[in-house]
């Protein structure tokens, strides 16, 4: 709209300068009355180009260089709080890092620990399961020499019954109870 | 069994006293024996004495009939009808054995109970008789009894006491001292 009339004043001005041209038949300005009009005419237009172009103009250029001057700043300080956050950030990973470590550290440490005692409960159990086994074998040992010892004893006396019942006589029955009622005595 | 035994040893008692106080305990002792003989070959007699359904004056009767078959003299009649009459018949086994004891231990003798292989001659009774009269200090009695179970020599018991001197013995001993190693 301004640009509208801007150009408006500029046809206004050039068109008595161009009459006044045409009217002298001579060159571009004439050195008469008409140049106190050209000259009215050219203050006029430069005071509508000022009034209606050059300040606007210059009152958006204020706001654009405001503008951008706040945008700058605005940068400026997203870009402090960017750096902060980024320090603050830099600071928590390496407390954190440092968290880990620790972690890390405690962790090998106490599974460290855990191992010397799985490694001892086992061997103290290894120990105590071949003590085990080496008193049940010994008691089996026991076990099966009382077995035998007790079939020896009651396959000979099974066979020594056996002969003495087949080859006793009635001699032998006598001298048997002769020598036992000897053995009276030996009661008292 | 144990009540049997308190029973017919308070009968055996009772006889024995009496039997005692008239100086004829031994022979009492036998006529009973004879009695309990009698009545254990008479099946029927059994019957009627040890029912309890059968009234106690007719077991009374019956058991006195046995004893006077038998020649048993007044005391022992009036006893073995009073057994009877009490429902004590199936005791007199007990109570014979206990008066047995009662009189052997009045007359300080003991009877020795033994087991044997082989039946022992009247010289090996009397030789253990004198041998056990020796060691236990009193007249022994030798009941003998032929084992056919029994391998070889006897096993004498006189109350509580036994002597083992059967080859059986030996061959139990044998076999623990094998076992124990």
């Amino acid at each position: 709209m301004i640009r509208v009339l801007a150009i408006a004043a500029l046809l206004l001005g050039a068109a008595p300068s161009a009459a006044l041209a045409n009217e002298g038949g001579g060159g571009l300005i004439s050195l008469d009355k008409s140049i106190l009009i050209q000259a009215i005419n050219f203050g006029l237009l430069l005071f509508i180009l000022i009034k209606l172009l050059y300040k606007p103009l210059m009152t958006k250029m204020q706001e654009r260089t405001e503008a951008i001057r706040s945008s700058l700043e605005e940068a400026k300080a997203a870009r402090a709080e960017a750096e902060r956050e980024r320090a603050e950030h830099a600071a928590k990973l390496q407390a954190s890092y440092a968290e880990a470590q620790a972690i890390r550290a405690s962790a090998l440490k106490e599974a460290g620990e855990e191992q010397r005692r799985l490694v001892e409960a086992a061997r103290a159990e290894a120990a105590r399961l071949v003590e085990t086994a080496r008193n049940e074998l010994a008691q089996d040992v026991r076990r099966a020499r009382q077995d035998l010892r007790q079939e020896v004893a009651d396959l000979a006396t099974t066979v020594a019954e056996r002969l003495i019942r087949k080859s006793l006589r009635d001699e032998d029955h006598r001298r048997i109870i002769e020598d036992a009622i000897g053995r009276v005595d030996r009661v008292s | 069994m144990r009540a049997h035994e308190g029973t017919a040893r308070r009968y055996a008692k009772a006889l024995y006293e009496l039997a005692h106080a008239s100086g004829d305990a031994e022979a009492v002792g036998r006529e009973l024996e004879e009695v309990a003989a009698v009545y254990a070959g008479d099946a029927g007699a059994r019957d009627v004495l040890t029912r309890p359904w059968i009234k106690p004056v007719d077991r009374r009767g019956v058991a006195t009939a046995i004893a006077q078959k038998a020649g048993a003299r007044k005391l022992v009649q009036d006893f073995v009808g009073l057994v009877a009459e009490r429902g004590r018949a199936d005791h007199l086994p007990e109570i014979i054995a206990t008066y047995r004891l009662l009189v052997d231990a009045g007359l300080g003798r003991a009877r020795a109970q033994v087991r044997t292989a082989a039946a022992f001659t009247d010289a090996e009774k009397q030789q253990l008789a004198g041998r056990l009269e020796r060691a236990l200090g009193k007249r022994i009695i030798v009941e003998e009894q032929v084992d056919a179970t029994l391998l070889g020599g006897f096993v004498a018991q006189v109350g509580s006491l036994i002597l083992d001197g059967s080859l059986d013995g030996q061959l139990a001993r044998m076999r623990q001292r094998l076992a124990r190693g």
